[in-house]
């Protein structure tokens, strides 16, 4: 064995090396010829109102169009650009979430919430690049590709009777685009693994060193993000270029271990933390193959207020100590919204290695407390009605702070609208009737077609398709509350469509509520080097704000597979007795019964009764007095007996006659 | 029965056997198709749901860290877990599962890969996996990509009885599938050689209709007999590991990838005190000495070398293209293994049997009503079978008259 081992290992090494060499000189030529491939790995780190923090990992790979080097990669995943080649993808997403992004506390108006946060389970949605009657199967394809790739069951997402097709209210994207979740969908480890594997320094190197399993998991949110643009269109023949972003977004409880030296009394106080705390790990320099990899610090606009930093003085920082010196810090863009700024601290990993790994920490001197900006309003979800025959969904909308001073910047002008689009998919076997829709306003019912400017409605069909409801409704800036009711029909599923454990419900996935007027998007100070982060002018981008609301889980009929025992066992008693008194009916003959009993009880004969009264004569002993003998019957061989051996004679005759 | 006395029919069934004898006469003569072993996989099957089930998972788990450390890569490896356990809610321990309480070890570690989960593990996706029907979007790696050098391990756990296990709670594996699926595998040359083990209750008779040449099946327990688990970890709540499986992994531990351990070393390890459980091996399928069969045969992983005169050079063997070809650097090193190959060669022919044979045998020792079942099968039985039954018919008659009396 041993023998057979080594040159294997020894013929690897050799390939390797080959491998290297080539490598390095096909790197050097290309990089004269036009744009190479290009890969960053960011982490920006976030402190959150709620005690909590927020990690969230950037990692891009861009390839360039690749007609001058064939299907060759040096760092782009060759697995997703086979992808994207098949499919014909012009953009998709696919996001793996655990938990619930917590809108109040956490913030729902940055391009960081609206863009990372995610309903749980899997969420996918692809735009394809293919004539119209092609994208199912290529959606079909894609899915099971995508279960193979993520070791997840996307593939349930097949089924027309999973996915849907969102017209306009479906903010990423338009046009040949394909929507399905599921929200029942574990995340774990075996996700991460692959994605993992699609970075060119995997989790090895680089920032990704700090993805610790049991501490990413432990977390109140994770979602894990693999978003696909594929620039240019290969229709035309022309080879594309692939935006690949991976990213992962966690919400972590720092551990409070230094807090606890803080005296008791400032039990507010923030709890301090650093990378090598939260991740049990630290960044021993950078992936060599990344072209920028930072880590930032970010404080939003409600904590730097709360800090009292302004651009003047954001260098002498009163209520909190960085344990390293930050690189850079850029200030946001003065915005309409809000007065105060977001402060970004950058560090730049490169600076460090092997010997002096990257660290940072934050440590809290006086307690502070802020909050998040938060969406125009706060959305939720609920369900209404008991009983398994019919419930309704109502989605709430109430105002939250950011609401009054939207109010009072638009008050001057009188009739000021808050646009709202949502978007709402509902398994088949949720039979909503669409007719039953009900708008609320401040808890007042209103008319229907007042609010409600638009509305595109696909019904349900039984097995087929989901059913989509598509609504822009149009609000009074003054709105406190707002609500909209749609009453539904629990339907009923075959034997073999129930899940192992259906008794926990079914899943209605959540609904997007999107605020089409808003666009987050934090835009930091002009700088010649911003333009190189890809993370940082991702949060240039305005981005749509949007958000999720809550899974139902809808309590259906199960069947309690007991009954089909008790069915039988009940239908056997049934037949038993029906076919029973029916058989005593037609064979009973009354009188000859009669006749026969009367003749019994002349008789008295039959052998057990005389061997009972010989043997009690015996015992008794006495001598057995003879009984009345009848004349025994002459009929032994009467007509009946005959006629029944002929029968069967002449059905066996017949028998072999017919089977010889 | 007019069906089964048809002259066709009739005709089909005497063609059969001789079909049969063709076949494997065929199959004993051709030289291609004693195959040399040239590849291991495994699929480790976990099939219960519901947190309580811990140890199922943790099993499979266990089984699937120990043949990874043992050489097969996970492409070659089909892991079904029917439930998540590491990010259960449940799980104080996200992440992480453990089989022992010391916790020494986190089985899920960082690089899982789980082929089919949750709601997939079903028995039609098990039967598809083994026999390798899929539909043609099934990605590879959901794939069984045996061939007739495969050596595949097939573990299985979940809570079972007699000739059945059980799937989700919610459907049944029997052994007739089990055995149908085996038979299919055989025909299509998916495997050389195939070691079933499960760990359930009343694993034995599971095996039971099993009758393909080159399976090699081990249960954890006999027929009347439980499988019971082994501790329970007062930390996670639940049970662990399973006593059939934890004393396969004592075994495991001790060994390496170079080492000689045979199969017949692991079947005597186990003890049924310690088990509580008889565990039972059938080999009357399996014509090598169990002696002689190391356990990395299904437990570890072969590398294939292939000789080339030429450097560089398109290889012309078939299924080339399957298997990770290197060209062999040392020429004695290529002997070697060139001579052991030719020993398993020769061993398999001589332990390569008649099925005919076989399944007479098995016929033989079966129960009685299954014997009879075997009579009352055969077309030439049926005339023969109408005749006494008449015969029987007339005392009868005559009874009943005499009663009527």
């Amino acid at each position: 064995m041993v023998l057979l081992q080594r040159p294997h290992i020894l013929l690897l090494l050799i390939g390797t090396h080959q491998f290297l060499q080539c490598w390095i000189a096909f790197g050097s030529v290309n990089e004269e010829g036009q744009k190479q491939e290009e890969f960053s790995e960011e982490l920006l780190l976030k402190p959150l109102p709620d005690h909590k923090l927020l990690a969230h990992f950037h990692f891009q790979s861009s390839g360039p169009p690749s007609t001058s080097n064939g299907c060759h990669h040096h760092l782009f995943p060759k697995a997703i650009s086979q992808l994207v080649q098949k499919f014909r993808i012009k953009e998709m997403e696919l996001s793996f979430t655990k938990g619930r992004w917590n809108y109040e506390s956490w913030g729902g108006f940055d391009p960081l919430s609206s863009s990372n946060a995610k309903p749980p389970g899997v969420e996918l949605w692809a735009v394809f690049d293919v004539p119209q009657h092609h994208i199912d199967a290529s959606w079909k394809n894609l899915t099971h590709t995508l279960s193979g790739l993520f070791c997840a069951s996307i593939n349930f997402l097949e089924s027309t009777a999973t996915y849907s097709t969102p017209e306009w209210s479906f903010p990423p994207a338009s046009g040949n685009v394909r929507y399905g979740t599921l929200p029942c969908e574990a995340v774990c480890t075996e996700n991460l693994t692959p994605w993992l594997k699609l970075l060119p320094c995997r989790d090895k190197a680089g920032i990704a060193l700090l993805l610790d399993r049991p501490s990413l998991y432990r977390g109140f949110y994770h979602s894990q993000q693999l978003h696909l643009t594929s620039t240019g269109s290969s229709s035309e023949g022309i080879d594309s270029g692939i935006i690949l972003e991976q990213t992962l977004t966690v919400v972590l409880q720092p551990n409070s271990e230094m807090a606890i030296e803080v005296h008791a009394s400032e039990k507010h106080i923030q709890p301090s933390w650093s990378l090598s705390s939260i991740f049990g790990k630290q960044v021993s320099g950078r992936c060599v193959l990344a072209k920028p990899s930072s880590v930032y610090l970010l404080l939003d606009r409600g904590l730097s207020a709360a800090n009292g930093l302004t651009s003047e003085n954001f260098w002498s920082n009163p209520s909190f100590e960085l344990s390293a010196n930050p690189d850079r810090i850029f200030l946001e863009e003065s915005s309409s919204h809000s007065k105060s700024l977001s402060i970004l601290y950058m560090f730049q990993v490169e600076k460090y290695c092997e010997s002096e790994p990257f660290d940072i920490g934050l440590m809290w001197k006086v307690p502070v407390a802020w909050l998040c900006q938060q969406t125009p309003l706060h959305a939720s979800r609920f369900l209404m009605g008991s009983g398994n025959e019919r419930a309704a969904i109502a989605i709430s909308l109430k105002s939250t702070q950011f609401t009054e001073g939207f109010m009072s910047a638009n008050s001057k002008d009188g009739s000021c609208e808050l646009r709202v689009d949502v978007f709402q998919v509902v398994p088949w076997y949720v039979k909503v009737y669409f007719h039953s829709l009900r708008v609320f306003v401040d808890q007042q019912p209103r008319a229907v077609s007042d609010i409600i400017e638009k509305i595109h409605v696909s019904p349900s069909k039984d097995k087929m398709s989901p059913g989509v409801m598509e609504v822009v409704l149009k609000l009074p800036c003054r709105v406190n509350t707002a609500a909209l009711t749609i009453e539904f029909d629990k339907g009923f599923l075959r034997i073999d469509e129930y899940l192992p454990d259906a008794n926990q419900g079914f899943d209605i996935p959540s609904a997007i509520i999107s605020f089409p007027n808003f666009h987050a998007s934090m835009v930091f100070l002009e700088d010649d080097s911003l333009n190189k982060s890809p993370l940082l002018s991702k949060f240039q981008e305005k981005c749509p704000v949007m958000s999720y609301t809550e899974v139902l889980l809808v309590p259906l009929t199960t069947p309690d597979f007991s009954m089909p025992y008790n069915v039988i066992t009940i239908t056997c008693t049934v037949f038993a007795l029906y076919f029973g008194s029916l058989l005593n009916v037609l064979q009973r003959r009354v009188a000859e019964e009669e006749r026969f009993l009367k003749a019994k009880a002349a008789k008295k004969t039959g052998r057990l009764p005389l061997l009972l009264s010989k043997l009690s004569a015996k015992l008794r002993g006495r001598r057995l007095e003879p009984l009345h003998s009848p004349p025994s019957s002459s009929s032994f061989i009467n007509s009946k007996l005959v006629l029944k051996v002929i029968l069967v004679a002449g059905l066996a005759v017949g028998w072999q006659y017919f089977f010889s | 029965m007019e069906t089964f006395i048809n002259p066709k029919s009739l005709f089909h069934l005497l063609l059969l056997p001789c079909l049969l004898l063709y076949s494997s006469i065929a199959y004993n003569s051709s030289p291609v198709e004693a195959a040399m072993h040239t590849n291991n996989w495994a699929v480790l099957v976990c099939t219960s749901r519901f947190w309580f089930n811990y140890r199922h998972m943790a099993n499979t788990l266990s089984l699937y860290r120990t043949v990874k450390r043992l050489g097969i890569p996970d492409e070659r490896i089909i892991l079904m877990l029917a439930d998540d356990m590491a990010c259960n809610t449940r799980n104080k321990y996200p992440a992480q599962v453990f089989n022992n309480e010391n916790h020494r070890l986190n089985l899920y570690g960082d690089n899982v890969e789980v082929d089919y989960r949750g709601y997939e593990v079903t028995v039609e996706n098990f039967l598809r996996v083994l026999t390798g029907r899929h539909e043609t979007a099934v990605p590879r790696s959901k794939r069984l990509l045996s061939d007739e050098g495969s050596h595949i391990l097939l573990y299985m756990t979940g809570h079972g009885g007699d000739e059945f296990l059980k799937f989700q709670d919610s459907e049944e594996l029997q052994s007739h599938d089990l055995a149908d699926a085996v038979k299919q595998m055989k025909e299509k040359h998916r495997f050389k050689e195939l070691l079933i083990m499960v760990d359930t209750c009343q694993a034995a008779t599971l095996f039971n209709q099993l009758q393909s040449p080159g399976v090699l099946a081990i249960g954890s327990s006999m027929k009347g007999e439980n499988s019971y688990s082994h501790h329970l970890d007062s930390d996670v709540g639940v049970s662990v590991v399973d006593r059939f499986t934890y004393y396969t992994l004592a075994f495991f531990e001790r060994l390496n990838i170079y080492d000689n351990a045979s199969l017949s070393s692991l079947f005597s390890s186990y003890n049924p005190s310690l088990l509580m459980s008889t565990a039972y091996y059938r080999k009357d399928l399996y014509k090598r000495r169990l002696e002689e069969v190391p356990v990395t045969n299904f437990f570890g992983s072969v590398m294939e070398t292939i000789h080339t005169d030429a450097a560089y050079k398109a290889l012309s063997r078939r299924n080339s293209g399957r298997f990770e070809d290197e060209m062999s650097l040392d020429q004695s090193v290529h002997h070697i293994k060139r001579r052991m190959l030719i020993k398993v060669n020769d061993g398999d022919e001589i332990h390569d049997i008649n099925p005919e044979l076989l399944q007479g045998e098995e016929g033989a020792s079966k129960c009685p009503w299954s014997t009879f079942r075997n009579k009352f099968q055969k077309a030439e039985n049926v005339d023969s079978l109408l005749n006494y039954g008449l015969v029987a018919m007339i005392p009868l008659l005559v009874i009943s008259t005499w009663l009527v009396q």
